[in-house]
């Protein structure tokens, strides 16, 4: 045990030797871009960056439709060439240089590119030269504008791309790829489809066996959902919507474990994405209404208050079905930003050492410590929220079903049915309130 | 803010991905496993409920082989005592049986011993008669083997003959 701290302490301070290094090996290059590296980390991409490496990445399918409505799909290592440059210093350097992708399609050729000065910057932009003098005029009119108020080289002209010091037109096309964050959300469900028919299968081969360690814990996490929450919640209709709600917590739950892993199988920032948390909270919507019960719509268009609130002016109703979408979208909202915060954090801390590293490697040596320390309680952390988020969605949809589900007379009858009972019974057992 | 613009190409394929695996997993996935944890929670409550039943009914059985070794012990208690006095009884039985047999024995011996008694008596009358006699007449053959003699004989029977 003592050994094992004095390594720990060992390693730590060898962190304090890292700065210095960094800071030989930096110089001369220009100040580092804090927001481009955190939006980096935080964003999609094309292709999957090799564990530490900033060059090399994994090739992933891009899939576009051109302007004239064509699919077209290449691999995402076309629009980067990996090429040897000469730094300042003298120094070889291997870099991914961005490139025009050229796809030939019968007897029509299209050009694609990474957009980096454009207003879709890190997105795959079809692009057209301008070559005939109307073009040319379009083009200096939209430069003008731009020019007046932003001038430089590196102008963003609207519905024009810089690429290599020339502008071409450009088409943002309907995108389709396998991006990063796509091919992170099929592992995903790779990885759910796996435990989740795994345990199926050992419940189909070994009857009233209970499953020890992996699959025991997968159980544990269907039991505790299904036993204490959904059914708790749910009663009678537990059926039709456990499969539903138990996958939702699955899913979500893998995703942000899988965020959490650094290297390749993991590292996407999948439900800090809102285009994901957006997507499950449309489809909780769905299944919160689609199933309403008559009671649930008259409290909406018809709720229980003074006339003079819900008629000739529908005060009630408006705000009704404005808690019937804000509901999904706080669903929404909530895991996008515990999540992406959870990242944001991680990363800040560690970009902090980049950033004292300007006051001296001493100044460095310190806050390397502090920041390591700090990064990893942060990460302990967010495998606790990655838990409680997936948990808290799951949790949430499945009131809001029973509250929409519910029928209050059903239950009133239930009730009195109880008491009844009770008074038969003597010294029964409570009545079970939901 | 391009962290805040959802992208088409990420929902479509969240939407996808997302229905594919909740049909996989409803299909094959979750009725399984649901149906096996409802099953062993009830199986789990009807062994708990068992074992309860199970328990109980040994402890009425115990009681109850308990009363039966009681009443057991008491009837065995009682066929003794039965069995005892009746022995008393058959002994008591015997014995005034025997008696009365031996009784009986007693007063046919009695009866044949006082006819033989009588019998000899009879015969030894008739013995001591005839002997009697006999001696008699020898003595009055001896006596009277003078007249003399046969004369006071005479005249004594006389006298007495008189007397009477």
């Amino acid at each position: 045990m003592k050994t094992r701290h004095f390594s720990i302490l060992l390693l730590l301070l060898a962190t304090l030797l890292m700065p210095s290094v960094a800071k030989a090996s930096d110089d001369g290059k220009e100040g580092l871009d804090i927001k481009e590296v955190i939006f980096h980390h935080l964003g999609d991409g094309y292709g999957w960056e090799v564990p530490f490496s900033h060059v090399y990445r994994i090739p992933l399918p891009v899939i576009v439709r051109a302007e004239d409505g064509k699919w077209v799909c290449f691999s995402s290592s076309r629009l980067q060439k990996i090429e040897t440059v000469t730094g300042h210093d003298g120094k070889e350097k291997v870099e991914a240089v961005p490139q025009i992708v050229n796809v030939v399609k019968g007897d029509k050729e299209y050009n694609f590119v990474l957009a980096h000065i454009s207003k879709h910057a890190n997105k795959v932009v079809q692009i057209f030269p301008i070559s005939s003098e109307s073009d040319k005029k379009e083009f200096e009119d939209a430069l003008a504008t731009v020019a007046a108020s932003d001038a430089g080289k590196d102008a963003i002209v609207d519905g024009y791309v810089e690429f290599d010091g020339q502008y071409y037109k450009e088409y943002k096309p309907l995108d389709i790829s396998i991006t990063k964050n796509v091919f992170a959300l099929l592992i995903a469900s790779v990885v759910v489809t796996l435990l989740v028919l795994g345990l199926a299968r050992y419940y189909a081969r070994h009857t009233d066996k209970t499953p020890r360690k992996g699959m025991g814990f997968v159980e544990l996490l269907v039991d505790f959902l299904y036993s204490d929450t959904i059914k708790a919640a749910l009663g009678d209709k537990t059926k039709k919507f456990a499969p539903y709600l138990l996958t939702c917590f699955f899913f979500i739950f893998v995703m942000n474990i899988l965020g959490l892993v650094v290297i390749f199988p993991g590292g996407a920032n999948l439900t800090g994405n809102i285009a994901v948390t957006l997507v499950l909270a449309v489809i909780a919507f769905v299944m919160i209404n689609i199933h309403g019960s008559k009671h649930y719509w008259k409290d909406i268009f018809w709720p229980d208050v003074p006339l003079w609130l819900k008629f000739p002016l529908p005060i009630m109703q408006f705000i009704e079905i404005f808690s019937m979408f804000t509901k999904p979208a706080a669903l929404c909202v909530r895991l996008f930003a515990n999540m992406m915060g959870g990242h944001m954090i991680v990363i800040t801390l560690i970009l902090i050492i980049f950033i004292f590293a300007a006051f001296g490697a001493v100044a460095a040596g310190g806050t390397v410590v502090v920041s390591l320390l700090f990064s990893l309680f942060m990460l302990a952390l967010d495998i606790l929220v990655s838990f409680i988020q997936a948990y808290v969605f799951t949790l949430l949809t499945t009131i809001f079903i029973s509250m929409s589900t519910e029928n209050p007379h059903e239950k009133h009858e239930e009730k009195v049915e109880h008491l009844t009972l009770d008074e038969d019974g003597g010294a029964a057992a409570g009545p079970k309130t939901a | 803010m391009e962290l805040f613009t959802p992208d088409f190409g990420l929902v479509f394929w969240m939407f996808i991905a997302f229905i594919i695996l909740f049909l996989i997993l409803a299909k094959w996935g979750w009725p399984v496993i649901l149906k096996s944890i409802d099953e062993r929670a009830d199986k789990i409550d009807k062994g708990v409920e068992y074992a309860k039943e199970a328990k109980a009914q040994l402890d009425s059985a115990r009681a109850d082989a308990q009363k039966y070794i009681e009443e057991a012990q008491a009837k065995q208690a009682e066929m003794l005592r039965d069995a005892a006095k009746m022995k008393s009884q058959i002994i008591e039985a015997a014995k005034q049986e025997a008696a009365q047999e031996a009784k009986k024995v007693m007063d046919a011996a009695k009866v044949s011993i006082e006819q033989s008694r009588k019998e000899a008596e009879l015969q030894f009358r008739n013995e001591v008669s005839k002997f009697s006699l006999e001696i008699a007449e020898k003595m009055v053959r001896n006596q009277l083997q003078d007249d003399k003699a046969q004369e006071a004989l005479v005249d004594k029977m006389l006298d007495e003959i008189e007397k009477n």
